[in-house]
């Protein structure tokens, strides 16, 4: 009876991995490897503060790329269980009761946080505070 | 409704809380789900939907209110009416622990139902098919706790309920 549910949960385990895998594979976002020239434009209305960035980086995701220039994008970021968000920009920091980062792509919105967005060449990245 | 009766569904509702927050450090292993099963095995249908509520409830006040909570509301009480239906037939701790796991794997697609209505369809897809790994972790550590769990527990938890009516 044990032998059979340890059975049970090393199979399931397996079918969790495997899934895991697949998911990897074939859903997941990819980054796109080589040079690329992105733009990135953060918009903080509140401060007066419009900057637009322009880089070259073999970066693949933005998170990769806003990391990479910190300090020269005064950014700040918070782990969560969900993945990195955008907490502060050009020394601002929102204030998470009500506001946050809006991220748009070539101007659409983003449906995704910055650790999955893949960078593309000639991509222009827009952060722009918000209130909700 | 008993006096009995408020006493234990504010008492197992703060057991569900409580659990829910114990484990909240690792993300989508939670025994809310094993604990809404075993309610529904030894403390009945009605108490279980009234936990539920209460839990869901109290979950606007820790987190205040959004979407979530509406796909919160509909899916435990779901989970605690497909046990009590399921358990009319089957007695088994894999069908339970089945259960378990089908209900966390596809946990991201109700909720992204839900978002669908108020931000499109394209964001639910997006929602959903993001946070896949995350219903993977949910609906194998949902199985493997239920299995290993949900007997030992119900059968405790039967015993106390049939003291608890006899005082």
């Amino acid at each position: 009876m044990k032998n059979k549910k340890l059975l049970s949960i090393l199979l399931i385990l397996i079918v969790g991995i495997i899934l895991y895998f697949g998911y990897n594979t074939f859903l997941a976002p990819k980054g796109v490897e080589g040079l690329k020239e992105v733009t990135i434009q953060i918009i903080i209305n509140s401060q007066n503060i419009n900057e637009t960035f322009t880089y070259k980086s073999d970066q693949e995701f933005l998170y990769e790329l806003m990391k990479e220039k910190e300090d020269a994008l005064k950014a700040s970021f918070e782990e969560t269980s969900l993945g990195n968000m955008v907490t502060g920009l050009m020394g601002y920091t929102a204030n998470p009761a009500s506001e946050y980062f809006h991220i748009l792509i070539n101007n659409e919105d983003s449906m995704t946080g910055v650790d999955e967005i893949p960078l593309a060449d000639k991509d222009k990245y827009i952060l722009e505070l918000r209130e909700f | 409704m008993k006096i009995r009766d408020i006493v234990l569904i504010g008492l197992f509702s703060a057991i569900v809380t409580g659990g829910k927050l114990a484990l909240s450090v690792i993300p989508n292993v939670e025994i809310v789900t094993l604990l809404f099963m075993i309610y529904t095995l030894s403390l009945g249908f009605r108490r279980s939907i009234l936990i539920s509520i209460v839990f869901v409830t109290t979950e606007t006040f820790l987190y205040g209110f959004s979407t979530w909570i509406l796909g919160y509301y509909i899916l435990w009480p779901l989970l605690i009416f497909a046990t009590a239906n399921i358990s009319k037939k089957f007695n088994s701790e894999y069908i339970y622990a089945t259960i378990a796991g089908i209900f966390g794997l596809t946990f991201g697609i109700y909720f992204s139902i839900v978002e669908s209505f108020f931000y499109g369809w394209a964001y639910g897809l997006t929602y959903w098919v993001r946070g896949i790994p995350w219903d993977i972790v949910h609906g194998t550590t949902n199985y493997i706790i239920t299995l290993t769990l949900i007997k030992p527990l119900t059968s405790i938890l039967t015993n106390q309920m049939k003291r608890f009516e006899q005082v």
